[in-house]
């Protein structure tokens, strides 16, 4: 009865050659996005999440970088497999990325209505004059004001909210299925960041989209995802709907995350601390790569020899973690599905 | 209360000049900070939060006399710092240090972590030689550094540890004023709660006070005493910590409260979306700096149009908020945004003072509307 996902990654690794030898900044992500529904990728610098969303569209420069393995399935179709000019007909068209930084992703000598036919006309064969109308609506839409003055503005015209709003403008003007942000409010102010979250979530209302939201802020992550998975060092320690995950994380790095971020009205003394530090990919540690920080793991050596795998600890929840009762006796599986699919199904 | 402040604020203001043409002609100024007035006890901390371009950033670097006040009193220990010259500035600026955002930009790559925290050691003529390493090795050790880490450069540490590097470097001095300047913001999370802990200790081992700025609202009431909300240039309100996110009174700072994604799936709010952007500080608008993003003053000038005698009553945030009467001189069609809005005409014409609102004592806000 399972629906099928829109976007399926199984068993995806990824390397890069570094004058430090080889690093491996994403080993064995499994996870999906259904249709119309959110996902969310949370994790702190250099856990991969990054790196995962670029290799999705093949933005991945190689060298230095290649695929080790695993597929991105995009409708069933493996994107790895495609030519680079199939591949062209997917990115912007199927799917669509912003990035966080609306400063450095417009082109600062074209105006935002060049840009934005620019992608229309790369998908669409349409004349220039209805690319532009195209290009207007596409702005009103995101709450432009006073589109059709803008489309003849350059981007240092415009505020950072104003050329994120752009951006994803753009992003949607050929209706994408999927729309990847990679962290797209984290430059922002809060009031702003709070326009632009929830302008994404009238969107993707609107069109049925998904989005894979990757973000190390778990405020957003509350706000706009569906189904979560949490990344640190290089794997998902832990994947499950938005709502298990807040109200009984199971994997320590996940509940260390928790208590340590301050909350308003919640005043503590003291805000537990994850000790040590988070690891570079050239030294990820031995086993569970989260051992030498963790509180639970009191010397077991299997922590520091083998790397859990995750099992579905409970219905719809996946953690990696020796620690959790009975983790033994449950069955691995890949997160390929959850609790919003189901709803869906 | 009768306590003496540690660090007086009164009047503060620094601005800019805007530069045109051939010759630099000043054609106006950028008031980065436009009268601020605050108080420090010793061992206290005021946060100031604010969107970017608020001007937080430039009232710490002025305090510090980093970047030069245009005018305005600083008063350290009731000494007026501003007037401080030579030898007394360079003895006084030991007692205030600062830490900044960014703990890459911060550190000289080229030197040793040693000399870094080292140099100001042997410049103030603390201590050299052995003295000197003795006091920088219990400085690392103190901020959960190695002895060893000493011998390193920046770029073997990570952000964390980086900021840590920053931290003994200012403590260095033995100071007992330290502006905080957004000294998490790029750390990740699970390092944050480390350095705000550290701080806190110190805080509490050694009696130093901070002026902590952040945008982070969770973070700053989590760390703060007091603390001032900032809107272009001003200081739009402040009180105690709790207080301020328990009872807000401004309707930007309500806004901001609103604005901060919680981090609680479950929680459905009566979300303010803020509508525009925060005006540039090189032409803000006049009167209230906050009214044309201001909801309150559009719904009290709805409800005032009817019946401009009495004091109205608004909904807010889920709650009825009363209002004062107003000495109601009529409503005013303002532009934000590219549509169009009535809002009360005092709101546009007069800047409000900061002034006492009901609440705890010592809660101030600057809004024509609010009680």
């Amino acid at each position: 009865m399972a629906t099928q996902p829109l976007l399926e990654l199984k068993n995806l690794a990824i390397a890069f050659d570094t004058e430090r030898g080889e690093i491996r900044p994403v080993q064995d992500v499994s996870l999906s996005v259904f249709t119309g529904q959110t996902l969310a990728i949370v994790g702190e610098s250099g856990c991969g999440k990054s790196v995962t969303a670029l290799s999705i569209l093949r933005l991945i420069p190689s060298p230095p970088g290649k695929v080790l393995g695993g597929q991105v399935l995009f409708e069933g179709r493996d994107l790895l497999s495609l030519s680079e000019k199939q591949m062209q007909s997917v990115r912007g068209k199927d799917i669509a990325m912003i990035f966080q930084e609306p400063m450095t992703s417009l082109n600062p000598v074209f105006t935002i209505g060049e840009q934005i036919v620019e992608a229309v006309q790369l998908h669409q064969k349409v004349p220039t004059k209805k690319a532009y109308e195209i290009a207007e609506e596409a702005l009103h839409d995101v709450g432009i004001a006073d589109p059709s003055k803008r489309l003849f503005e350059y981007p240092h015209r415009l505020s950072g909210g104003m050329r994120q709003r752009v951006m994803i403008a753009m992003a949607l003007s050929c209706q994408p299925k999927l729309l990847i942000a990679d962290e797209p409010t984290t430059a922002l102010d809060v009031t702003i960041q709070a326009q632009i979250l929830e302008l994404l979530r009238k969107l993707q209302r609107e069109r049925g989209m998904s989005v894979l939201l990757i973000t190390h802020d778990l405020g957003v992550v509350a706000e706009n995802a569906d189904a979560v998975a949490v990344m640190y060092a290089s794997t998902i320690v832990e994947y499950a709907g938005v709502n298990d995950l807040f109200d009984s994380p199971q994997h320590p790095y996940t509940r260390g995350l928790f208590r340590a971020i301050p909350r308003i009205g919640h005043t503590r003394e003291r805000l537990e601390a994850i000790s040590g530090t988070v690891p570079s990919p050239a030294r990820f540690p031995s086993g569970c790569k989260f051992h030498p920080r963790c509180p639970q793991m009191n010397g077991d050596p299997k922590c520091s020899a083998d790397q859990p795998l995750l099992r579905e600890v409970s219905p719809k929840h996946w953690a990696a973690c020796h620690h959790i009762p009975d983790f033994d006796a449950k069955p691995v599986t890949p997160p390929t599905t959850d609790s919003r699919a189901e709803v869906v199904a | 209360m009768s306590e003496q402040p540690l660090l007086e604020v009164r009047d503060l203001k620094t601005y800019f000049p805007i530069k045109r043409g051939l010759l630099s002609k000043t054609v106006g100024w950028v008031k980065a900070v436009d009268g601020v007035s605050f108080d420090i006890q010793p061992g206290k901390t005021l946060g100031l939060v604010g969107e970017s371009g608020c001007g937080k950033t430039t009232v710490g670097r002025s305090i510090l006399r980093l970047i030069p006040p245009t005018s305005g009193a600083v008063r350290y220990n009731g000494e007026d710092f501003l007037a401080f010259r030579g030898e007394q500035l360079r003895r006084q600026r030991r007692k205030m240090q600062i830490i900044f955002q960014d703990p890459v930009s911060s550190l000289n790559p080229r030197m040793r972590v040693g000399n870094i925290i080292g140099e100001p050691i042997e410049v103030h003529g603390i201590a050299r030689g052995d003295e000197k390493r003795k006091l920088v090795t219990s400085l690392l050790k103190r901020v959960g550094l190695d002895e060893n880490d000493a011998s390193k450069y920046p770029h073997e540490f990570s952000g964390g540890q980086r900021q840590r590097i920053g931290i003994a470097r200012a403590l260095s001095l033995s100071p007992d004023f330290i502006v905080c300047d957004e000294p998490v913001s790029a750390l990740d999370v699970s390092i944050q709660s480390q350095i705000l802990n550290l701080l806190a200790d110190l805080r509490a081992e050694r009696n130093i006070a901070y002026l902590f700025i952040a945008h982070n609202l969770a973070v700053v009431e989590h760390f703060s005493d007091d603390v001032a909300v900032m809107y272009l240039g001003r200081i739009v309100e402040k009180a105690d910590a709790r207080e301020l996110y328990a009872n807000p009174k401004h309707p930007y700072t309500v806004a901001l409260l609103s604005a901060a994604p919680e981090p609680d799936p479950r929680r459905k709010r009566d979300r303010i979306v803020l509508g525009g952007e925060v005006p540039s500080p090189a032409d803000p608008p006049g009167g209230c700096p906050f009214h044309p993003r201001c909801q309150l003053t559009r719904d009290a000038a709805t409800q005032a149009a009817g019946n401009p005698n009495q004091p109205v009553s608004v909904n807010y945030r889920g709650s009825t908020i009363s209002l004062r009467v107003l000495d109601y001189d009529g409503t005013t069609e303002i532009e934000s945004g590219g549509e169009h809005f009535r809002v009360l005409t005092k709101c546009v014409k007069q800047v409000p003072p900061l002034e006492p609102k009901t609440g705890a004592p010592g809660h101030v806000a600057a809004c024509w509307v609010t009680k």
